[in-house]
């Protein structure tokens, strides 16, 4: 790992049409490899951060470096591009509850078919193998032909990284993954985001609001607060005054085994 | 627009009707006098202003009109002055709008004790519905023939128009035209069917039937463009509700526009979609039967070229037809509206 810088954010900054200022200037280095997560309260600009790596969100001031490209400026069909590099999952899992586990893999496909063969549902022998290979890496490859919505939530969240995969990326997002998982399923979803960073090598970048997840799984952790950052360091560095500066007084920490 | 703006401008409107009535009773004004539009219009006007001045002294003044009660929210709302007495103006008036309105209203519509219980007209009433309770079941099999037509220009109707529909709605739903060329487009498309659904499919059959001559086409044509105008409406209040997370998510994906409607959009609004075309359809079938009276073909020009003639017991058959096809769509379209769900 070492030197080798992935993303590159400097001064990034996101203020919402109705005037929020989400972010205020974040600087930001990613090394290859990391598994970066990052805490603060809700509404303290997590949530648009990783957004903003994958242009669902467009930021609004600042750069972002990321294989030789400006995230925060590209456009059209780069941001597609871009998209299929940085895969991301989601608190509710975004699946599509009608399509079957397999379809809702090969999505992740996407962004590499073309949009006639997409409609018409035709993916290439090569996806559907990478799609169970995938499948079966998250432990649900014999729920290939369910619908996913017959799912519980654990297994929809693994189904979503199945999909993610499938895009290959270089940076996978995840924005609260367990945060609508009960506790033993979270550790399963983040013993697979686990596997996934050491296996595949793939970066990530995560939001999460327990700490005792954060000194289990993290690399490295970030804190944000009202859109700055407060906090950079190891996750065994954080203690109770570090918690207490970026919850804020009085906040206790919550444990989940 | 705040509340004191409607509260002022229902008070305002209130007022103005009830002096302009009271104008008319006082005056009895001629028939040429009541057509001279410019100079009414300017004293319904002075009537509104006045009735502004007088609704926002009221309020001020610490009473309360009719519109300060319905329009106000709750808590610039008096309890002590929201209790039903005939102290409080409101009650004034709402009683004496409701009944100026009722009075004049029977004056207007020319309701008559006197017609009502002429014999000879009722006894001409009784030998209509004696001849309808009797069909005359003879032209049957031409009623039958000129139902289905009337069924199939409804079902041509909707068939056609749900393609276009289908495009469309997704131009006209909020949630998917964001960028401003797209509000532009939303906003221009809106407008363009709610013209096009306030004109009555009764009016577009008659602009059908001088274009491509009366008959079943004609009224194919303006079943299928109203149909357009209110299947787009809805399908695009489908598609604006649906979930977002499985757009993000395909989005995230580095999907276009094309694949995220297809594959985020179109799952969730598919069966909807089936549900309120069926119901087009059934509403269809009724209103290809209203067509027919002004040329669009099928069992409804049967209807009013026998009635025409007065021939009370075939109208009574194409009737019976009539209510029994309905009555089968009604049904049949409820049960697999409701399987669909």
């Amino acid at each position: 790992m070492g030197s080798d810088i992935l993303l590159k954010i400097k001064n990034l900054e996101k203020t919402y049409p109705n005037g929020v200022q989400a972010l205020k200037g974040i600087n930001l280095e990613v090394e290859k490899g990391e598994f970066l997560v990052i805490i603060g309260l809700s509404g303290s600009g997590k949530s648009t951060m990783l957004r903003c790596l994958n242009r669902l969100h467009d930021p609004t001031g600042g750069e972002v470096m990321f294989n030789g490209k400006d995230i925060a400026k590209v456009t059209g069909h780069d941001i597609k591009v871009l998209r299929r590099d940085v895969a991301m999952i989601f608190q509710h899992f975004n699946l599509i509850p009608r399509h079957s586990v397999l379809s809702n893999v090969l999505m992740g496909r996407l962004g590499y078919t073309g949009t006639m063969s997409s409609i018409a549902g035709k993916f290439s022998k090569e996806d559907k193998d990478q799609a169970l290979k995938y499948l079966d890496l998250v432990g649900i490859g014999d729920k290939a032909h369910i619908r996913a919505d017959q799912l519980s939530g654990g297994q929809q969240q693994r189904v979503a990284i199945a999909r993610a995969l499938t895009q290959n990326p270089k940076v996978l997002l995840a924005d609260e993954p367990v945060a609508s998982l009960d506790p033993a399923t979270c550790h399963t979803v983040m013993d697979y985001l686990k596997k996934v960073n050491e296996e595949l090598g793939i970066t990530i970048i995560c939001n999460l609001h327990f700490l005792s997840l954060v000194r289990q799984y993290a690399t490295r952790v970030i804190a944000l607060k009202g859109g700055e950052l407060v906090y950079q360091g190891s996750p065994k560095d954080i203690d109770e005054a570090w918690f207490e500066k970026i919850y804020g007084e009085g906040a206790k920490e919550v444990h989940i085994n | 627009m705040n509340f004191q703006f409607k509260r002022t401008v229902f008070d305002a409107i209130t007022f103005a009707y009830l002096a302009a009535v009271a104008l008319v009773v006082i005056y009895s004004p001629s028939e040429e006098q009541m057509l001279n539009m410019g100079p009414n219009f300017a004293l319904v006007a002075v009537f509104g202003v006045l009735g502004a001045f007088v609704s926002t002294l009221i309020n001020k003044s610490g009473t309360m009109t009719l519109g300060q009660l319905i329009f106000a929210p709750s808590h610039k709302k008096d309890p002590e002055k929201c209790k039903s007495s005939l102290k409080q103006l409101w009650t004034w008036q709402l009683w004496v709008t409701l009944i100026v309105t009722f009075v004049v209203g029977a004056i207007q519509t020319k309701v008559s004790i006197y017609e009502l219980t002429d014999e000879a007209g009722f006894n001409g009433a009784v030998r209509l519905f004696k001849g309808l309770a009797n069909p005359n079941y003879d032209i049957l099999p031409r009623a039958i023939l000129k139902v289905i037509e009337t069924i199939f220009i409804a079902f041509m109707a909707t068939i056609l128009a749900v393609p276009v529909a289908f495009v469309i709605s997704f131009f006209c739903a909020k949630n998917i035209m964001t960028s401003p060329i797209g509000f532009a487009v939303y906003a221009t498309l809106r407008t363009i069917l709610n013209v096009t659904r306030s004109v009555e499919a009764l009016i577009w059959a008659i602009i059908f039937s001088v274009w491509v001559g009366i008959g079943p086409f004609a009224g194919m044509l303006a079943l299928c463009l109203h149909s357009v105008a209110s299947l787009a409406k809805q399908y695009s209040e489908i598609t604006e509700a649906v979930d977002d997370g499985p757009i993000e998510g395909i989005r995230s994906t580095g999907a276009s526009f094309l694949q995220t409607i297809w594959y985020a959009i179109v799952p969730q609004v598919i069966l909807p979609y089936v549900a309120f075309t069926i119901y087009r359809w059934d509403i269809n079938v009724r209103m290809a039967t209203i067509i027919g009276f002004v040329g669009g073909g099928g069992i409804g020009t049967m209807l009013i070229k026998y009635q025409g003639q007065a021939l009370w017991p075939e109208v009574g058959c194409i009737i019976v037809v009539i209510a029994v096809v309905v009555w089968i769509m009604d049904t049949a379209s409820a049960y697999l509206r409701e399987a669909l769900k």
